[in-house]
């Protein structure tokens, strides 16, 4: 089992949502975030100050799904968040030791 | 202990008052609590302003008392041949006092709803942490500069105003009639109704309170732009009831309650004496300057200039509530300035009504190009003080300029708002969160200048005792700026305007840094850090920002 947590464009959220339902991906969680990588912050000027949003708002939505499947998420949201410009973040896999569902008590691969 | 010290002192300083002004002295006249006896015959007036009945003349020494005395006998006799036409004028004069009653208590709740808008647009210009605080300083400006003026700062104000100024559109108020300090053309503070007891219970008093008790609040929130996020709550309040009892009816006294400043065209030779309509300086550049005063007192904010002596921008919080807010007070000011006439009879009230509305648009438009032009973008913020900046300066000379002035006025504001807030910003460092030294402070004092500059005499004749019957050489010329060739008028415009400038800011500064001087009005560090809302007052604003267990 993996984790797959990319941060993107909040305004490539639905691309990415509608690329990942094409490949049969069935849950996801979304999470408001901020931060900077090489895109930087950006100033802007207030009653005559500048001032600087060091920490661009972005989204990161978190996949757990079986090893085999990892290269077609990753490419399902590659192409939905793609722009070229700098900014379109980053995809972190991770392998990921136990998932549970909670309602039934089912472990691993079927509780995805 | 201390709150048993407080509640005697109230006590003592209410007997105090109400055994210094006795409810009634042998010759004076009594009031009229159930507004049945406000409005009779000597009510009655022609669209110019002729009075239907002849008064008894009292003065055998005036130069008019022969004149005088032939038309009260005139009227006499008529009357004797016609008595159910007398009877008639005394409901005509009923109606017409209740016409303007209906006008003026109606156009302060316009102006009462004002609250709502600068709570709005305040709260909107600062940071979130400290909007539930913010909230909590406008809620309180309102109800405790309220008592502060009902216990003194009326009677301050206007407990002598039938001296020189009696309201006639609302009956006159001929029980408000005596001094605490000075007399006669020479006033400085009024002497009657103090707790609304006596003579200011009567029902043409109680109008004039509902309306001018909204004015004073409008220089109470005033102040909360320009000392949000950092000021104690228990300084706020003492501020407050120091505008309420003391700062606004002081110089609310010398120009609207009859007292010196208003006479100096009598008594100095200044045009019409100091003429403010509805109070770019009386509201406004007290509140403005007021805030000024306590803005240097209590210092920047925590972070607003870096240790290179930079400002840094902390943006608004909330853009809707600042344009909500905004348009608020644009309506509120529909009563601010129209209702200033104080009567409906009064008919210049549409001219004052679009002059009102131009001037607010032509700030805007200024402030709105000027920034666009200068920083690349329009900032919502500059557009609403814009707005806000015409509507202060307008307000003073609303009902005596032409149309076109009033954009000309509005432009200027509009232009001086941008400057007053860089300025503020980069070079007096004066920490200013919401604008309003800038919007209420400068542009209050531009609003009174303008009216020594801009009016064109078509309205006002007779005002403040000065040319009843004719003034530069024509009969029915009011008020003149210097464009239409009254000197002296801006003269005493520019002398009055500054005048409430130095006393707003001194006043202020000298009773505020003893207080801060006996303990510091300001939060601590970690309290501003944190935000003023929990330490304060133990709830946020915005409660589902912190995570909270059931």
């Amino acid at each position: 089992m993996k984790r797959i947590d990319s941060i993107i464009r909040p305004q490539n959220l639905d691309q990415v949502k509608e690329q990942l339902a094409a490949i049969g991906i069935e849950a996801m969680t979304v999470t408001e975030v901020r931060g900077f990588g090489r895109q930087k912050g950006h100033s802007e000027i207030y009653r005559g100050t500048e001032y600087a949003v060091d920490f661009v708002p972005k989204v990161m939505v978190t996949i757990i799904t079986q090893d085999e499947r990892v290269d077609d998420v990753v490419e399902a949201i590659v192409t939905g968040a793609r722009t070229g410009k700098m900014g379109d973040g980053k995809i972190f896999v991770t392998p990921l030791d136990e998932v549970v569902r909670i309602r039934t008590g089912e472990r691993g691969n079927s509780a995805i | 202990m201390k709150n048993g010290v407080l509640c005697r002192a109230a006590v003592l300083l209410w007997a105090g008052f109400l055994v210094a002004s006795p409810a009634a002295w042998a010759d004076d006249p009594k009031a009229d609590p159930a507004g049945i006896a406000t409005g009779d015959k000597g009510s009655v007036v022609d669209a110019a302003g002729n009075p239907f009945a002849a008064p008894a003349p009292t003065d055998p020494n005036s130069p008019d008392f022969a004149k005088n005395k032939k038309d009260y006998d005139d009227f006499q006799s008529q009357a004797a041949k016609e008595p159910l036409a007398v009877k008639l004028a005394d409901s005509v004069g009923h109606i017409r006092v209740a016409t303007n009653f209906a006008w003026t208590l109606n156009t302060g709740y316009l102006v009462l709803f004002m609250q709502a808008g600068f709570a709005l647009l305040t709260c909107g210009l600062i940071r979130k942490k400290n909007a539930g605080h913010l909230m909590m300083l406008n809620f309180a400006a309102y109800v405790f500069a309220f008592i502060a003026y009902y216990a003194l700062g009326y009677a301050f104000q206007f407990g002598a105003v039938a001296v020189n100024a009696a309201p006639s559109n609302l009956g006159g108020t001929p029980t408000l009639n005596h001094f605490l300090l000075g007399s006669g053309q020479w006033g400085f503070l009024g002497g009657r109704g103090f707790f609304l007891t006596g003579p200011a219970y009567d029902a043409g008093s109680n109008c004039l309170m509902l309306f001018e008790v909204v004015f004073m609040e409008t220089a109470g929130y005033i102040i909360v732009g320009a000392i949000c996020e950092r000021i104690t709550f228990w300084a706020f309040l003492i501020c407050e009831l120091f505008v309420g009892a003391i700062l606004y009816p002081v110089f609310g006294c010398w120009v609207w309650g009859g007292g010196w400043l208003s006479q100096i065209g009598a008594t100095l030779n200044l045009g019409h004496g100091y003429v403010d309509f509805a109070g770019s300086t009386v509201v406004h550049a007290v509140g403005g300057f007021c805030a000024m005063a306590l803005a240097v007192i209590l210092g920047p904010r925590l972070g607003k200039y870096g240790k290179d002596g930079k400002p840094r921008a902390f943006p608004a919080h909330n853009l809707v509530y600042v344009v909500t807010g905004t348009f608020v007070l644009l309506f509120g000011w529909m009563g601010f300035n129209p209702g200033s006439t104080l009567g409906a009879t009064d008919l210049r009230i549409s001219v004052v009504a679009v002059n009102t509305n131009l001037a607010a648009i032509a700030g805007s438009a200024t402030a709105l190009l000027l920034w666009y032009f200068m920083f690349g973008k329009p900032d919502v913020t500059m557009a609403c003080n814009g707005m806000l900046a015409g509507l202060v300066a307008i307000t003073a000379p609303c009902a005596f300029v032409s149309p076109t002035s009033s954009v000309i006025i509005g432009i200027l504001a509009g232009a001086l708002v941008c400057f007053g807030v860089l300025f503020n910003e980069r070079i007096t460092k004066i920490d200013d969160p919401c604008g309003a030294i800038s919007v209420h402070g400068f542009c209050g004092w531009l609003g009174g200048v303008c009216v020594g500059i801009f009016a064109d005499g078509t309205y006002g004749a007779g005002w403040n005792g000065v040319g009843a019957s004719t003034y530069l050489g024509h009969a029915g010329q009011g008020v003149t700026g210097l464009l239409h060739g009254d000197t002296r008028q801006f003269l005493c415009q520019l002398m009055g305007a500054t005048l409430c400038a130095l006393w707003a800011f001194g006043a202020t500064y000298v009773v505020f840094t003893i207080v801060n001087k006996i303990k510091s009005m300001r939060v601590p560090p970690e309290v501003e850090r944190e935000g003023l809302d929990v330490p304060e007052f133990g709830m946020q604003a915005y409660p589902e920002d912190a995570v909270v267990s059931q």
